[in-house]
């Protein structure tokens, strides 16, 4: 069972060691986690409800919103697939360049967003490599919705094969043989027994994901161009205003921003806690 | 449906696996694959189901090759050594994959779907646990279910994975038995794989004695027992004493010091004697039917072991510390890797019990 244990009592640190430490751990996350995270809806109602709705119904404001979603319902299919295909390809197979395509997965989360925007700039910015065949065919990619996407998927690359690589990996092929020798052709192996092997796996990666895809900034800041109602997302929104000293407008998109990422890290909680006990069940061995 | 392989080579990370394998099942024949672990067996009987394919060489079924056929196309039920049962899916739902995956025209209806997959929960004894999942059984009725569900599809052949291997002791010959009894009612084309002898034994029309990815000896139970092919094959049916010539040359004759005799411990004969610097019984250990006795002979490095039953042991006088007369009641004998055919004159038969070697 893979249900938290109570460390053994043998284990225990004394009370004098013990809750200087907690109160330390606590006196953290109030200060810088939980202080932030109230000051943001504090100052998003400071200047009552009205103008809390305002802010967000606000034409440039509803336009950020649109394309944060749209990145997101682009970056977060896509990624999904990749996600599994990768998994697939690296627990399944052994090949040349096996080792090559893992850290590669894990380049987004190595590199600095900033350096990942700013590679597109350079491939498909006005000077970049792309440009002139861009240009004869009338494409616009940097400073326009394209890039945002692009520097999207690229900073959420890895979430979803990470999250499988190692269950599939934990679960084996065994069952997939099984079902092949009943006669199960590729997609109806997918659906029958490797999607509900890895369902709840797959949730919480999606889920990282999506948080991700909304709330990048660094990577998107550096592609967007920050033209507003066109190549603004939530968070370049939440910073424009801020700069135009627009604190209660700023905080009140950011509370939505907030909220988002509680509803995630719910949503998180509740599938690991899914996840955790549909793991037993997984055990092929025994 | 009768199998035929033919010089199978596999190599698996440059090692060769299986080395030239030439192996014919018959039709209806329940085929064992015995050898220890490492030696091939279960990469042998992968190659027949299409979970691996082999470097060279060729698997046919009745006469129809299928070397290039993939897994899903063989139609060959195999049962897994962990049982590899899907989890998520109802010990009901396990049975019927193997039909609800077919193809639209080729799906039973869904009476027809749910009698057949009774029948086979019926046939393997866990009609009533239709509904459980696969953590809520016991080894032995998850091993069923994975029977089951390969033979929904109505296979030609089965294949089993060191189908008792994970199971305790007692489950284990109940279930070798009853698997006996299915395979005598339904007559598959049956190859299984084992590192345990016993259970070929037990289980097996022929044996396939395999080690180092070839296949040392393939035979019926008995003419493996009495006439093993080569000294892996005996020292591998079970525990032997291998006795050089200095001892045996006056049983057999043979007056050759590459010669060694191959004798089991219950073939061991000893009879007490008055006194002398020969062999001495060292040690006697009951094992509940049969009582265990070593004797330590100067000559030998190992100490020789006869194994006695009950009452034999009791008739015999026998005790630790007391001089024997060691003889053999049957033997094998090998010069080297080479079987060594003794004919023994009429008079060595007559003059039982056998010249003992004091």
């Amino acid at each position: 069972m893979s249900t938290l244990r109570r460390p053994s009592r043998a284990l225990r640190d004394p009370a004098w060691l013990r809750w200087p430490l907690l109160a330390l751990a606590l006196a953290f996350v109030g200060l810088f986690l939980l202080l932030p995270l109230l000051a943001v809806f504090g100052y998003a109602f400071e200047k009552g409800l009205a103008f809390y709705v305002a802010s967000l119904v606000d034409e440039d404001a509803r336009a950020a919103i649109r394309l944060t979603l749209l990145v997101t319902a682009i970056a977060l299919p896509a990624n999904t697939l990749f996600g599994i295909a990768a998994a697939w390809l690296v627990t399944r197979f052994t090949f040349r360049g096996r080792g090559l395509l893992l850290s590669l997965i894990d380049l987004p989360f190595a590199v600095s967003p900033v350096i990942a925007g700013l590679i597109y700039v350079l491939l498909f910015g006005a000077q970049g490599w792309l440009a002139p065949w861009l240009a004869a065919h009338d494409l616009k990619i940097i400073f326009a919705v394209p890039g945002i996407v692009l520097a999207t998927l690229f900073v959420t690359f890895p979430f979803v094969a990470r999250e499988l690589i190692p269950l599939m990996q934990a679960q084996g092929s065994e069952q997939e043989q099984a079902a092949l020798t009943l006669g199960a052709g590729g997609f109806t192996m997918f659906r029958r027994v490797v999607l509900p092997k890895i369902g709840w796996g797959l949730a919480y990666g999606v889920i990282l994901c999506n948080a991700r895809a909304i709330g990048e900034f660094g990577a998107v800041s550096v592609v967007s161009g920050h033209i507003r109602g066109l190549t603004n997302t939530m968070p370049l929104h939440v910073e424009i205003l801020y700069n135009e000293y627009q604190r209660t407008a700023a905080f009140a998109v950011a509370s939505l921003l907030a909220l988002l990422a509680l509803a995630t890290l719910l949503l998180k909680q509740l599938v690991g806690w899914r996840m955790r006990r549909a793991i037993p069940a997984h055990d092929t061995s025994a | 449906m009768s199998i035929e392989l033919s010089n199978i080579h596999y190599r698996y990370d440059g090692v060769p696996a299986l080395d030239g394998i030439d192996l014919a099942i018959e039709s209806g024949e329940l085929l064992a694959l015995l050898g220890p672990s490492g030696c091939g067996k279960t990469t042998l009987l992968r190659t027949i189901a299409g979970l691996e394919f082999p470097d060279r060489g060729s698997v046919r079924f009745e006469g129809r090759d299928v070397t290039a056929l993939s897994a899903r196309k063989r139609h060959v039920g195999f049962v897994f050594q962990h049982y590899a049962l899907f989890n998520h899916l109802s010990v009901f739902e396990n049975v019927a994959f193997g039909l609800r995956v077919r193809g639209w025209f080729k799906r039973p209806r869904r009476d027809d779907l749910q009698r057949r997959v009774r029948e086979l929960l019926e046939l393997v004894q866990l009609g009533d646990l239709a509904q459980r999942y696969p953590a809520q059984l016991s080894g032995g009725q998850r091993q069923r279910v994975a029977l089951a569900r390969a033979l929904i599809i109505e296979p030609q052949i089965l294949l089993l994975d060191e189908p008792f291997g994970a199971l305790d002791a007692r489950v284990r010959s109940d279930l070798r038995r009853w698997l006996r009894g299915l395979h005598d009612r339904i007559h598959v084309t049956s190859v299984f794989v084992t590192h345990d002898q016993e259970e070929a034994f037990e289980l097996a029309d022929r044996i396939a004695v395999m080690n180092k990815g070839r296949i040392e000896q393939i035979a019926d139970p008995e003419t493996l027992y009495t006439r093993p092919a080569s000294p892996f094959v005996c020292r591998f049916l079970g525990e032997v004493n291998e006795l050089p010539a200095a001892l045996h040359a006056r049983w057999t004759g043979i007056d050759d010091d590459g010669v060694v005799a191959f004798v089991r411990p219950h073939d061991l004969d000893l009879q007490p004697l008055d006194g002398g610097s020969g062999a001495r019984v060292e040690s006697v250990r009951d094992l509940g039917a049969s009582v265990r006795i070593e004797v330590r002979d100067p000559r030998l490095a190992q100490p020789a072991v006869a194994i006695y039953e009950r009452a034999r042991y009791e008739r015999s006088g026998l005790a630790p510390g007391q001089a024997v007369a060691v003889a053999a009641n049957r033997q094998v004998l090998f010069r080297g890797e080479q079987a060594v055919r003794v004919e023994l004159p009429d008079s060595w038969r007559a003059r039982l019990p056998y010249p003992a070697i004091g």
